[in-house]
């Protein structure tokens, strides 16, 4: 994120908000203070995993300006929806993320959310992450191949038991008794490979819409009986990442809240974190004032287009979509789909690619208007959304679904 | 005979059975245990459904399969009888981004899968983070995908008659700066050279000027004994054009047409992945058969030398970065933003169609075919580039990547030349 976007960043979740508790009195936060403080300490006095690099030194070593280091440190902790008081602990937490082994999995995927991963977030703090975090395993990542593979992942369940964070990329196929996805000489079914892992973890953090909630496998009909880590894993912290891929941001996130703070961070009824998952794309959108103005993109291409007017009527679902991508975006904060006037297809709620996938309006969608049943899904702060800006959805939906219903007496006339 | 299995791990999983006589391999048995049903999906969504479902085969060639679902849907409204122009910016800003795909791809292949590999196999490790350089690279050069995209890996903006996107000037200059950051990095790390002069190469005899790890590569995979290693059919096909490049047909260094109508696909015994073969015959694809259907001097050269062997597959790939970085720069310059993004409606055209489309992704050609009767989908298949490079052959011949390992010294050794063909499992079964 260049520094615009990182006070961009710093303002809004720094803002009251009225769906997500941003500021809980001095009290609670004095408290949470003390409680990473002795976290972070008891972290320092452990040795940096298998001779991990420290931080500090990849710092210099990358020529990073220790004051770029503390922007982005303030950034997330505003991110992260704490006060500014907590930047020099999130610094800290950074510093000693090496503390904390890794492991991550890849089941029925695309890779597509290691390959998010790989660009995380800037300016060079994506590879100095990369370079830190104890990963103990990751396939793409560490491109070991056969049986040392295996054995480094053996090795790695053994030795950090009871306290490594495992990282799940991909659905989980139930179909043939677990059949469509094996791993591993023995061909151990990916049920089984996740169920075996997850018993000795720390936590177990989903991550990208198929982990979550079984994403594009699990697609109507569902070949393959596909679900979320959810529906597998039982009696252990369970963290949702959602979005196709995962922003990077929101990954490091995770860590951090867990480095600093040893507990999982506050969710929703999705059990997605609230400090990335408590607004609507809507809400922080570039073109709301668009919306607002009742200025609209009718066709792809057309002079509304030219102007960056509101793509809700070519379907964009940002209106009913939880996730941060309007302000952290993606690719370094270079951009995200609205900024090219694609609109968001809603890929962190579930059931995205049956329900909101492409750009059907959604009176043509097979979703509720947002007065009705997708807030009650998202939890209390959900149904605290029907404010006047809530309304205005209402009747552009409403008129949108007359509109929808021409349009299908044309086509089929 | 020995039989020996190894699992590796490209994107998800292969396994492979080496059958061993006298030291050296002598056959090979690749097949896949992972399946998504991506095709038993699309059937009975909206045609357009392919356009946010397909790029989620793969969370490395997305790209390259959003470009070939639009290319499937706009040649199925030709063939409705429904026009389709596009303006020669929607098809420079979508090749420009497949450019960047590919580019991405290579080099962190070349990074994290090659150099590391080869470090191993001849015991000259540099304890270099061959990663970070890779994460560099492609961090830099999908930014410049996304000024256009919106985002990568996962872009959906390419729509039926054009591109969602309307950038400015400002986009343009940033998207240049990025290239051309790209091409500092090529100097400084991977060719050590200067770039134009680089682009001049067109013999081996030059090639020792390379330096930087691209040098180091060719010259390690050299003194190694290893430059004719993986020496394969010698057959190779390319059904994409653009990116400055033609289709057609390599046999023996003779270049003849294609079409796609004669691209058959059949399931193969304990696998989920497919194989694939042109009028009953296999082929090789991804950049080296472009370079030589296409007839690259440089890579013409070392092929007289080395033939299809691991020296000029590999450099194929990385030779092809450097060709599709000066393409896309000229791109960028030729661009006229007045010029309009998009030119179809965005609603369904047509109720009942057939179409095909047909791009060159990083690894080779990918082709989407898509059948749709009353507003559905009732047919889509995905050929992916790796079926055509992995499969277990015909009776006659044996799969490419089969072909190459066979003769290798050891399985590490066969184990490289395997992943000299950039191989992706979950592409290939989908």
């Amino acid at each position: 994120m260049g520094t615009d976007k990182q006070e961009a960043v710093k303002s809004l979740f720094t803002a009251q908000s009225a769906k997500v508790d941003t500021n809980r009195g001095d009290t609670y936060y004095e408290k949470l203070y003390d409680q990473c403080r002795a976290r972070l300490d008891a972290l320092k006095k452990l040795a940096p995993i298998n001779n991990r690099r420290d931080f500090r030194t990849v710092i210099e070593e990358e020529g990073l300006e220790r004051r770029d280091f503390l922007k982005w440190a303030s950034a997330t902790t505003a991110m992260l929806m704490l006060p500014a008081s907590f930047t020099p602990l999130v610094a800290e937490a950074a510093m000693v993320m090496n503390r904390v082994p890794v492991v991550w999995i890849e089941l029925q995927d695309c890779a597509g959310n290691s390959e998010a991963l790989l660009r995380s977030d800037g300016p060079k703090i994506d590879e100095i992450i990369l370079d830190i975090i104890s990963l103990e395993f990751h396939e793409t990542l560490m491109a070991p191949s056969g049986h040392q593979a295996e054995k480094q992942l053996e090795e790695a369940i053994e030795h950090f038991k009871g306290k490594y964070l495992l990282f799940v990329e991909g659905s989980i196929p139930r179909g043939l008794n677990g059949a469509f996805g094996t791993i591993g000489a023995k061909a151990e079914t990916f049920i089984d490979h996740l169920t075996r892992l997850s018993k000795d973890a720390a936590a177990v953090v989903a991550v990208g819409s198929c982990a979550t909630f079984g994403g594009i496998p699990a697609a109507a009909p569902n070949p393959t009986d596909a679900v979320g880590v959810m529906d597998v894993v039982k009696g252990k912290p369970i963290i949702n990442i959602p979005a196709c891929p995962a922003n990077p941001s929101n990954m490091v996130g995770v860590l951090l809240h867990y480095v600093l703070t040893g507990q999982v961070p506050e969710l929703d009824s999705l059990l997605r974190p609230k400090f990335a998952f408590g607004y609507r794309i809507h809400d922080n959108c570039e073109r709301r004032a668009h919306f607002d103005a009742g200025e609209y993109v009718e066709e792809w291409g057309d002079e509304g287009a030219k102007n960056n007017f509101c793509l809700y009527k070519v379907g964009c679902k940002g209106p009913m979509t939880f996730n941060n991508c309007s302000i952290i975006r993606y690719n370094e904060g270079v951009n995200w789909p609205v900024g090219v006037g694609r609109g968001c297809i809603g890929c962190s709620e579930p059931d995205f690619w049956d329900k909101y996938a492409y750009e059907r309006p959604m009176a043509n969608a097979n979703i509720k208007a947002p007065t009705g049943g997708v807030e009650k899904t998202v939890d209390e702060f959900g149904l605290g959304l029907l404010t006047a800006a809530g309304v205005g959805i209402a009747i552009h939906a409403a008129a949108s679904a007359v509109a929808g219903k021409k349009e299908s007496e044309r086509e089929e006339a | 005979m020995i039989v020996k299995k190894l699992i590796e791990k490209i994107e998800g999983e292969a396994e492979l059975n080496f059958s061993m006589h006298k030291g050296s391999v002598e056959d090979v048995r690749i097949s896949f245990g992972f399946y998504r049903g991506i095709e038993e999906i699309l059937v009975n969504k909206s045609p357009r459904d392919a356009l946010v479902i397909t790029p989620r085969v793969c969370g490395i060639c997305n790209h390259a399969h959003l470009l070939a679902a639009v290319g499937a849907l706009e040649n199925g409204y030709e063939n409705a009888g429904i026009a389709v122009i596009l303006s020669n910016k929607a098809r420079y800003i979508r090749e420009f981004t497949l450019a960047c795909e590919l580019i991405q791809n290579h080099i962190k292949w070349f990074y994290m899968t090659i150099l590391p590999q080869l470090e191993r196999l001849t015991g000259e490790e540099g304890g270099e983070n061959h990663a970070l350089k890779a994460s560099y690279l492609s961090t830099t050069i999908t930014k410049a995908l996304a000024i256009f995209a919106g985002q990568w890996p996962h872009s959906s903006y390419a729509v039926p008659g054009g591109v969602t996107c309307d950038p400015t000037y400002v986009d343009v200059m940033q998207a240049t700066a990025l290239i051309d950051e790209t091409i500092r990095f090529f100097e400084q790390v991977i060719i050590g050279m200067e770039f134009e002069r680089y682009l001049q190469i067109d013999s081996v005899t030059q090639l020792h000027e390379v330096q930087g790890d691209f040098g180091n590569t060719l010259h390690l995979l050299g003194t190694h004994g290893m430059a004719h290693t993986g020496q394969s059919h010698d057959r190779f096909i390319v059904f994409g054009e653009g990116l400055g490049m033609q289709s057609g047909k390599s046999i023996a260094t003779t270049v003849s047409r294609v079409e796609v109508r004669y691209v058959k696909e059949w399931p193969q015994k304990g696998s989920t992945a497919k194989a694939v073969a042109y009028k009953d015959r296999i082929y090789e694809t991804g950049p080296l058969a472009r370079a030589m259907v296409n007839k690259a001097p440089i890579v013409k050269s070392l092929h007289k030398r080395y033939k299809d062997g691991l020296l000029t597959r590999i450099f194929a790939r990385v030779h092809e970065s450097t060709a599709l970085l000066s393409h896309a720069k000229h791109l960028l310059q030729k661009l006229d933003l007045n010029e309009p993004s998009c030119t179809l409606e965005s609603r369904l055209l047509a109720d009942t169609f057939e179409g095909v489309g047909v791009v060159e992704a990083a690894r080779g050609s990918l082709i989407h075919k898509t059948r749709v009767e009353a507003k559905k989908i009732t047919n889509y298949e995905i050929i992916v580039p790796t079926q055509w490079n992995l499969s277990d052959g015909t009776e006659q011949d044996r799969g490419v990547a089969v072909e190459a390992m066979c003769g290798t010294r050891s399985i590490e050794e066969a184990s490289f030349v395997f992943r000299s063909f950039d191989v992706c499992s979950v592409c290939t079964t989908q």
